[in-house]
């Protein structure tokens, strides 16, 4: 019997592996350069603490959506991708000029593994999930075919750990393994936006000692809350001020969220509800408040208190200090006093 | 004669009480402990007075276990009429196309339409659900001999390949589709508040009436089409009725609730062994034990899952595969 939490988280999970990371990767596909990538021997500790070794630095990448669009805005250029949805819809990759690389897989979960033994990769690239000790594409619930992609190469990634700037900083150390040239003025840039925004964040957060939030994923049949222990961007949010709390009892089998009933929706009265950035649209939350009798019992939906959060896609400096100023508009704007 | 019809009239006297014991469970127990002096309250109230208590017994619980009811009631009823008509002890509203037509139409309205939500799905599946009987009804009337139990079951399995495998189809490619349709197919009484009750109960109520005026025709059926046909009853019309309402009855509940598996299997089977073979007695006992299965089922899944829930799908496959073991094993000893 398929666990359904899973399958919605799935879902979820699907568009939140895009790790959109379109800032500054309109102009540089550039390839990467090749003389560098020549050389060796090569080595990355990867998000397992793995540390993973070759004799040349490898050229022939395979990797997962989000992380490709990440390498792609450094100057390297898989060979292949699989992704978890079309990538014309994907968000990393639909502005993205693919040509020339060959495209694995479009679902979750389903990759051909055979085409990927084709292209001859000497290096696959996924994220590392810590609460599910698996790569991106190879977790729990995938095609077993799919799994076989682990042996045609070896396999590293960034954890989605303690914070996004360890993915951020994680991918631009491994396109530099990779022999990238990380000097664009563009990526610069955005580590800069990114300073000034959480500084602005921190700001925010200050003024309103009382403010607490809740990272939150209402469906038709149940309600989500974000544990922010496995959401990187969450435990930001935290060490920089925000008071996202903490659910008594993530679900024991993925304990990415605390599913509740709607009978039991009002279980927490957060000020601010993160609402799972995914999914957001600005008429959902008067949505739920129609269809659903119990979603206007959290005090902050009936007051309206609602802002999208970047769920589990972040990658890049750029994405994160974009979605960081709206946040801080978000708590500049919210009352402290909506919840318990 | 197992039992006479003063005895089979107290049972089902009986079974309206167990029905109130397992409603009033239904809106009692749930995910949330409330008390039950609250519940009372705001079921004497009757208008929802702003509580949380309030709102999750009238606008959750009430509408959700009056929805178990009539979907329970109108699977049961549905069971019953196919395995009669069909005279095939394993007939259910799957074998007519009805769940496949229904998911058939709602992914319909997920990727071409563009529409999301339970409450958005209802008039599709419905829709999807009387076509899909209509089409088997249709293709199993080909032919001199009209639409035979075997026809039926054949064109019922075609019709339902077909659609499964153009909504597999689909899905395969929209992932959004897949996982839509992934929680729908389980089968689940959870978000089914007012507007869903409003709107398949006067469909439902209309099935159930009707199914009971089926009765002696279904005992003339059970006895084979020829001696049907020799004691005067028009064999086609009947077998023509029967699927009309059917299809009401299955569609709505399957239009509510998502496709709900083995109530229309199994609970056919208890009535017969409580009240013997005869249809005037077996609808009214499947009308009456579905819902009582269903909500009891429900009620579980709510306990054993809080602070979540279980889908009512699921515990009742659980719940119900060794029963369903059960029948097939007692079928062979009887042909045996």
């Amino acid at each position: 019997m398929e666990n359904p939490h899973m399958q919605t988280w799935r879902s979820v999970l699907a568009v939140a592996t895009l790790g959109a990371v379109l800032a500054g990767c309109g102009s540089n596909d550039a390839p990467a350069d090749e003389t560098a990538a020549a050389s060796g021997p090569w080595s990355f500790t990867s998000g397992n603490g793995d540390v993973v070794k070759a004799d040349k630095t490898p050229s022939r990448i395979i990797a997962h959506a989000g992380e490709a669009a990440a390498l792609i805005s450094f100057g390297i250029k898989p060979v292949g991708i699989y992704a978890d949805e079309p990538v014309k819809t994907d968000l990393n990759l639909k502005d993205l000029d693919l040509t020339g690389i060959t495209i694995l897989g479009e679902e979750w979960g389903k990759i051909d593994v055979e085409k990927a033994a084709s292209l001859a990769p000497d290096l696959i690239v996924g994220d590392w999930w810590p609460a599910e000790k698996a790569y991106s594409g190879l977790e729990e619930g995938v095609d077993e075919k799919s799994k076989k992609l682990a042996e045609l190469a070896p396999i590293v990634g960034v954890s989605q750990g303690e914070s996004i700037v360890d993915l951020a900083e994680g991918y631009e150390a491994l396109a530099t393994s990779l022999g990238a040239k990380v000097d664009d003025p563009q990526i610069a840039a955005n580590k800069k936006r990114f300073e000034t925004a959480v500084t602005a964040f921190k700001a925010a957060t200050a003024a309103k000692p009382n403010l607490t939030a809740a990272g939150m994923s209402p469906t038709d049949e149940k309600v989500y809350v974000a544990n922010p222990k496995y959401a990187p961007e969450l435990l930001d949010f935290q060490r920089w001020g925000l008071k996202v709390l903490d659910p008594a009892a993530p679900d024991k089998d993925f304990p990415y969220w605390e599913t509740l009933s709607w009978e039991n929706a009002d279980k927490y009265q957060p000020d601010l509800i993160l609402w799972d950035g995914r999914a957001y649209k600005d008429t959902l939350n008067a949505e739920f408040g129609k269809k659903q009798p119990t979603w206007f019992e959290i005090k902050a939906a009936k007051a309206g208190a609602v802002t999208a959060w970047p769920a589990y896609w972040l990658h890049t400096y750029g994405d994160f200090a974009t979605e960081l100023e709206k946040l801080t508009t978000a708590i500049n704007g919210a009352d402290e006093n909506i919840g318990n | 004669m197992r039992t006479s019809a003063t005895n089979r009239a107290s049972g089902l006297v009986l079974l309206v009480a167990l029905l109130a014991v397992v409603a009033f469970l239904s809106v009692t127990q749930g995910s949330r402990s409330i008390d039950l002096t609250d519940v009372l309250r705001a079921l004497g109230n009757l208008g929802d007075d702003g509580t949380i208590t309030s709102t999750v017994t009238l606008e959750l619980r009430v509408p959700r276990t009056l929805v178990g009811i009539l979907a329970g009631a109108a699977l049961g009823v549905a069971g019953a009429i196919l395995q009669g008509v069909t005279r095939n002890p394993l007939a259910d509203a799957g074998i007519m196309g009805i769940n496949s037509g229904a998911a058939a139409c709602v992914v319909f309205a997920i990727t071409v339409l563009g529409i999301q939500g339970v409450s958005y799905y209802v008039w599709f599946a419905f829709g999807g659900a009387i076509i899909a009987t209509f089409l088997v009804y249709t293709i199993a009337s080909m032919g001199r001999e009209g639409a035979t139990p075997v026809k039926l079951a054949l064109a019922g399995a075609a019709v339902t390949a077909g659609l499964t495998s153009v909504t597999s189809a689909i899905v395969m490619t929209n992932i959004d589709a897949l996982n839509e349709l992934r929680f729908w197919q389980v089968g689940s009484l959870a978000g089914r508040y007012t507007p869903i009750l409003v709107g398949v109960a006067p469909f439902i109520l209309l099935g159930l009436v009707a199914s009971l005026g089926l009765g002696r025709v279904l005992n003339g059926l059970a006895l084979g089409e020829d001696t049907a046909r020799g004691l005067g009853q028009r064999v086609g019309l009947t077998r023509a009725a029967a699927f009309g309402v059917v299809a009401i009855l299955a569609g709505a509940a399957t239009a509510a609730c998502g496709p709900i598996v083995f109530i229309g299997l199994v609970v056919p089977h208890l009535a017969r062994f409580i009240c013997g073979p005869d249809y005037r007695w077996i609808l009214p006992y499947s009308m009456l034990l579905a819902p009582i299965v269903l909500l009891l089922a429900d009620v579980l899944g709510r306990i054993a899952g809080a602070p979540g829930e279980l889908q009512v799908g699921v515990v009742l496959a659980v719940l119900c595969a060794p029963v369903f073991v059960g029948i097939v094993r007692y079928a062979r000893l009887v042909e045996a």
